[in-house]
């Protein structure tokens, strides 16, 4: 997923405002052993033991995460707060490393296997929960839910598989009446019939899109107020411009420890507005116990962090998503495999990852999946050393290819936003092409603009690189090579085309298809076949991949029991405040 | 005079109107700008784009479409923010206003009571070497950018003084005056100071060209020949009447700045009025709040203009025809 | 800003110093004003030192390219090869820090940027951009206004109705706000411009040049108005209207020698100015775009580093102030030598 804060208010945050596109990365493996999480790892029990219950904990966050509808929103900012106060049918085990990446059932007593040749799940729903509002949860809250996909807009695309979705607008839905989503609530079960089998539909019931809502809830946008939910906590108060308020939930009890523990403030509120500098200064002091913004400190203040005396208040954690520059392969030079192989050699990555705020907080990369995920295997054709990792840039080859294939001299343009980080990786690829060559210059549009612009086939014409980042949504490796790079994720004149580089490979896609088959029947054969389709699209080079960022979590001291979930990064109320 | 108020407020109107035709064209029918692109979510479907097309109304007549605009930034006030669905513009400005009343308001203050020191003392000390060295810093304060004046009070009050003699200084940023009077005006007081350095240099220059060209005139040496005090002069007579051209400035500069032009002063000092609202919005291209920010100013503006020209042809009708 | 209307239309209504020569005479009294001559110095003293940037980048280049990031490049500070991007310490080795000021002028004298550019370096051609910007949009605003107040003032009646109000109107906007409004709408249409054949690419000088010239057209527009009306009322028009001259020639050879002592009065306070507006819009990021750097765009890249490396902001507000400061000098200084009966002077 790529996603664009809702609000990028700056001043020393302009360093990355974009990015601010944290995604949710989930990823299967070992997360939690890659990070190199500097503080001491005291690992709380994660039943919420009452002796570290208490106190509030105040998150400061630069800008908040825009219209609060859990149908709407696709922020890491509010889901990190949903977590705690919604659930799904299935969820993502709230716990910290590789058990993080298990889905286990929550609202239901099961994860089911499908029928009907995997187009049917029955999910039977557990009994004697309660909405925070006393209204006790039955199945037909999920009908509700899946309507709301369709009349508050938003990404609609996760559950477009449903049966009936497609008769579904922002009108009105009724996936009861057209067999999609049947709720018996005498039975205590809930059926979901899809067109088409889907593997990665488990998955997708674990965003926060799909959690519970009572039945009785707006088909609207509910805009800032959020509706009730089934966690340990729930929504007080909801004010972009100043904070958050999360209380606990009176009607929560523990019905599964994994799937959603009791929490261990009394309070979580979020505090919107501040400079991010301020906040690292809030949180030096105590007043505070989390920076938000760990990706937009600035380099001033970056460096006061690696002193000692905050050694066990920093976190740094590897995530599975990708900073790069897409190639248009739709036009000339880069409709040339030698003119894209030749910029990959050229890409000087050791200045990239300085951009990005130095090694400690990016790895170069050469190939589309990023470390630590399913069917990684590293592989860097487009350097001098041995070609698993980037040692640094081969810029004889590179120049012996552009000569090859006929485009020295192209005038190229480069696309990216005009925060100070998107301006100068720009730049720094503007310098990349013009050693080969090229006759390279910038093109920056605004973060909001940009995305939309260089998706659209309408464009095409008006440039040549473009920068854009991706962040997983789940750990399938479909999500980087079949989204961003499948013949099937180019939609023409469409603004949400997600493969901007238009690359369409007929003999990759064809691997790409054989894959999603076998992904239900041989999973070990369909691995093996996403590391050859990674690396065989690296070879073709549709991009110029620039590296993996990392996630920089800043807390306060009082703050422990710190871990890093794969999917939700850091888990709020599971860290508990001494006194 | 009441013909003249009338005729004033007529074209106030007239004014008002021509803005929010410029301004709803420059941000709705450029062509480029896809008002429902941006309102239809992350990724719409074809479909749900063509709905939001057409409950914004942007399938109906260019005057329609106009008439829906103004109506929701005036009547119903519901004009929805780009980059948040749930947040609505109109009240979004009003709340950042206090935050800009108080910067302005206070860097006004200041500005007078240093421009009128500034400027009497040099008029008074004409032909000494105070005159020429006040008229200097006070161009040195119109020739430097407000906001890197604020950069460089930041380095002082939060760099490496902040911990000793600016520990007083709170971390950039805005505290409301309900919440805690001392934290506001601690924290505004640099601000302040930075906001008004360009006014006090302007307004002592216009203030002492002013007071020296009333002294040659005839009612002032009348007040002279009868013996009055050459200081009783200066309070009485000249100060007096060259406040009239005082005032009227005022008023526009004071409108400018409540009406947007303050917002390189909020933007470096982090306060969070309308013109940091309107950066925020220009961040991400949030065009309804722009807009709405661009049409409000400018009818502050407006408004304080024809004040001023009431007021002033009220204190001399000699303008009034104009 | 009414400060800066204000400030115009002062000097404006009041210079129609007749003399048997004005021009030798204003320049005779120019002469003798030690300070504006000072400033005039100064002035083109700071033009030549900008002009000559590619001079002084050839000295410091490091690969020949000193408007491109150096990120991984080194340079020379006490006889040791250090590296521009400094990576920081401790255990955890967070950040990137540029170099800071090394005060031998041939190698990163004030220091390097957030992507290793020579500060020094920058700090020339941010000024050519500048000085660029703020010369040609003056002189462009200036040019356009005083036709349209030549026509306004000539024909009279509804003409000028229309242009006065159309003037009102965009007098009537925020200044920054309006330049705001019009950047971000050029700037999302990243092809540029296209006015006729002439087309202006989104990040040509030329945007924020034409911007800046625009928003300041009614503030040399309502003197310069006032003035055309007062000469169009005298004699010597009269005189050759009675000859039958045509408007061509009456607006052209009568009354436009009479107002151009007033435009070139407010000339050096409008580059004052716009050199001003141009910095500030730069500071918000809409006005010069990269790869082009202006005294502007540094500052607004130093205050990520304002506390670590200062220099970076300082240096071009510096130069900034020097350059204001020099024109509001010179602008007093021309418009005492044009108008000796001006009541609004320095000395």
């Amino acid at each position: 997923m790529r996603q664009i804060r809702p609000k990028t208010a700056h001043l020393t945050g302009r360093r990355t405002t974009m990015a601010t596109l944290a995604g949710l990365a989930v990823l299967a493996l070992a997360a939690a052993g890659c990070g190199n999480s500097a503080g001491p790892s005291s690992k709380p029990s994660t039943g919420a033991g009452s002796a570290h219950q208490g106190g509030v904990f105040t998150i400061l966050a630069n800008s908040s995460f825009g219209v609060a509808d859990p149908a709407q929103n696709y922020t890491l900012e509010e889901w990190q707060l949903l977590i705690d106060t919604h659930d799904g049918l299935v969820g993502f085990a709230k716990v910290g490393g590789l058990p993080g990446t298990k889905i286990v059932p929550d609202l239901a007593t099961s994860i089911p296997i499908p029928t009907n040749g995997g187009k049917t799940y029955v999910f039977h729903i557990r009994r004697g929960i309660k909405f925070s509002n006393g209204q006790t949860l039955t199945p037909s809250a999920f009908v509700t839910t899946f309507d709301r996909q369709f009349t508050v807009p938003g990404p609609t695309s996760f559950y477009s598989g449903i049966v009936g979705a497609s008769k579904c607008s922002v009108k009105g839905c009724n996936l009861a009446k057209s067999g999609g989503v049947i709720a018996n609530d005498s039975a205590y079960t809930l059926t979901i019939n899809l067109t088409a089998p889907d593997p990665e539909f488990m998955d997708q019931l674990t965003l926060p899109f799909a959690y519970a809502v009572p039945p009785n809830t707006s088909l609207k946008l509910t805009g800032n107020n959020v509706p009730p939910g089934t966690g340990p906590y729930m929504w007080k108060s909801y004010n972009p411009n100043t904070e958050a308020v999360l209380v606990r939930n009176p009607y929560f009890h523990v019905w599964s420890k994994i799937a959603q523990p009791n929490g261990y403030p009394n309070e979580i509120i979020e505090k919107y507005g501040l400079q991010v500098s301020d906040e690292v200064t809030e949180v030096e002091n105590g007043e505070a116990q989390e920076v938000f913004d760990g990706d937009q400190i600035p380099s001033d203040q970056l460096s006061t962090l690696n002193s000692p005396q905050y050694a066990g208040q920093v976190h740094v954690n590897t995530l599975t998503a990708d900073w790069y520059m897409a190639l248009n392969t739709q036009r000339p030079p880069f409709n040339n495999l030698q003119a894209r192989q030749a910029i990959n050699y050229a890409a000087n990555r050791t200045a990239y990852v300085k951009i990005a705020g130095g090694p400690s907080l990016a790895v170069p990369a050469c190939q589309i999946l990023p470390p630590n995920f399913p069917s990684y295997k590293p592989y860097c054709p487009y350097t001098t050393g041995p070609q698993t990792t980037w040692s640094g840039p081969n810029l004889a080859k590179a120049r012996a290819l552009v000569k090859a294939s006929g485009t020295y001299g192209d005038k190229v343009v480069v696309d990216s936003t005009n925060d100070q980080v998107g301006t100068e990786l720009a730049e720094q690829m503007v310098s990349d092409l013009n050693s080969i060559g090229y006759k390279a210059s910038t093109q920056l549009l605004s973060g909001s603009v940009q995305y939309p612009f260089v998706q659209n086939s309408a464009n095409w014409s008006k440039w040549n690189v473009a920068w854009s980042a991706w962040y997983q949504d789940y750990p399938a490796p479909s999500d980087f090579l079949n989204v961003l790079l499948g013949c099937g994720s180019i939609h023409k004149n469409s603004d949400a085309s997600p493969n901007i580089a238009a690359f369409c490979d007929p003999a990759i896609q064809k691997l790409i298809n054989q894959a999603e088959a076998d992904g239900s029947t041989n999973p070990a054969k369909a691995a093996a076949l996403w590391t050859q389709i990674d690396h065989m699209d690296t070879q073709q080079a549709p991009w110029v991949d620039l590296y993996n960022p990392k996630q920089i979590d800043f807390l306060a001291k009082n703050v422990h029991g710190y871990e890093w979930n794969p999917q939700w990064y850091i888990l709020i109320d599971q860290l508990w405040l001494s006194k | 005079m009441l013909t003249f108020i009338i005729r004033r407020t007529l074209w106030t109107v007239v004014v008002m109107f021509v803005i929010t035709v410029v301004v709803f064209f420059i941000f709705f029918k450029t062509p480029g700008v896809d008002p429902a692109r941006a309102l239809a979510g992350r990724n719409p479907s074809p479909q749900t784009l063509a709905e939001v097309r057409a409950q914004l109304g942007l399938n109906r007549p260019l005057l329609v479409q106009y008439g829906l605009m103004m109506k929701r930034i005036f009547i119903t006030r519901n004009l929805v923010s780009y980059s948040d669905q749930g947040q609505l513009v109109i009240p979004e400005i009003f709340a950042a206003a206090p935050a800009t009343l108080s910067l302005v308001f206070g860097a006004a203050i200041i500005w007078i009571v240093m421009a009128i020191v500034m400027g009497v003392a040099a008029a008074r000390l004409r032909g000494r070497i105070y005159d020429p060295i006040l008229m200097i810093l006070a161009l040195i304060g119109l020739s430097a950018p407000v906001f890197w004046i604020g950069q460089v009070a930041n380095l002082i009050t939060q760099g490496g003084l902040h911990n000793s003699v600016f520990s007083w200084v709170p971390p950039l940023g805005y505290t409301s005056f309900t919440v805690s009077p001392l934290h506001w005006f601690t924290g505004l007081v640099f601000p302040w100071i930075t906001l008004s350095i360009l006014y006090i240099g302007f307004y002592a220059r216009v203030l002492r060209a002013n007071l020296l060209e009333i002294q040659t005139e005839d009612y002032v040496r009348t007040a002279r020949a009868k013996g009055l005090s050459e200081r009783r002069v200066l309070l009485r007579h000249t100060l007096r009447t060259s406040m009239i051209t005082f005032v009227s400035l005022f008023g526009l500069d004071f409108g400018a700045l409540v009406g947007g032009g303050a917002i390189l002063t909020e933007v470096v000092f982090g306060i969070h009025g309308v013109g940091f609202l309107t950066w925020q919005a220009l961040q991400n291209l949030d065009l309804p709040t722009i807009m709405a920010v661009v049409i409000y100013g400018a009818f502050f503006i407006v408004l304080m203009n024809a004040l001023v020209d009431i007021a002033y042809a009220w204190l001399d009708p000699r303008v009034r025809p104009a | 800003m009414a400060a800066v209307a204000e400030q115009v239309t002062s000097t404006g209504l009041r210079s129609a110093a007749v003399g048997r020569n004005p021009w030798a005479l204003a320049w005779r009294r120019l002469r003798r004003n030690r300070l504006a001559l000072a400033a005039l110095g100064l002035l083109l003293l700071l033009i030549v030192v900008c002009l000559a940037a590619p001079l002084y980048a050839h000295d410091v280049a490091h690969d020949g390219n000193v408007l491109g990031p150096n990120l991984n490049g080194t340079t020379i500070v006490g006889g040791k090869v250090v590296p521009v991007m400094q990576e920081g310490g401790g255990i955890l080795k967070l950040g990137e820090t540029p170099i800071g000021p090394t005060w031998d002028l041939h190698h990163y004298f004030l220091g390097a940027d957030n992507i290793g550019r020579d500060v020094a370096a920058l700090l020339l051609y941010g000024g050519r951009a500048s000085l660029q910007i703020g010369i040609c949009s003056a002189l462009l605003c200036c040019i356009v206004a005083t036709i349209v107040a030549l026509i306004a003032g000539f024909f009279g009646g509804l003409t000028d109705a229309i242009l006065s109000r159309l003037m009102d109107v965009i007098w009537a906007f925020p200044v920054y706000l309006l330049a705001i409004s019009l950047a971000t709408e050029l700037l999302t249409h990243s092809n540029g411009i296209q006015i006729g054949f002439l087309h202006v690419s989104a990040t040509s000088l030329w945007t924020p040049t034409v911007i800046i010239a625009f928003i300041y057209v009614p503030y040399v527009y309502r003197p310069v108005r006032g003035q055309v009306l007062s000469v169009a009322s005298k004699e010597f028009v009269e005189a050759a209207i009675a000859q039958g001259a045509s408007n061509f020639r009456l607006i052209f050879s009568e009354i436009l020698p009479n107002v151009v002592s007033t435009v070139i009065v407010l000339l050096p306070l409008m580059i004052a100015t716009t050199i001003l507006t141009e910095s500030a819009l730069s500071y918000l990021s809409v006005g010069v775009q990269p790869p082009n750097v202006s005294w502007g765009t540094i500052i607004s890249d130093g205050q990520d580093l304002l506390y670590t490396r200062p220099w970076v902001s300082l240096a071009p507000g510096i130069m900034i102030v020097l350059t204001v400061l020099a024109l509001n000098v010179l602008g007093d200084g021309v418009r005492d030598a044009l108008d000796p009966r001006a009541k609004l002077r320095v000395r």
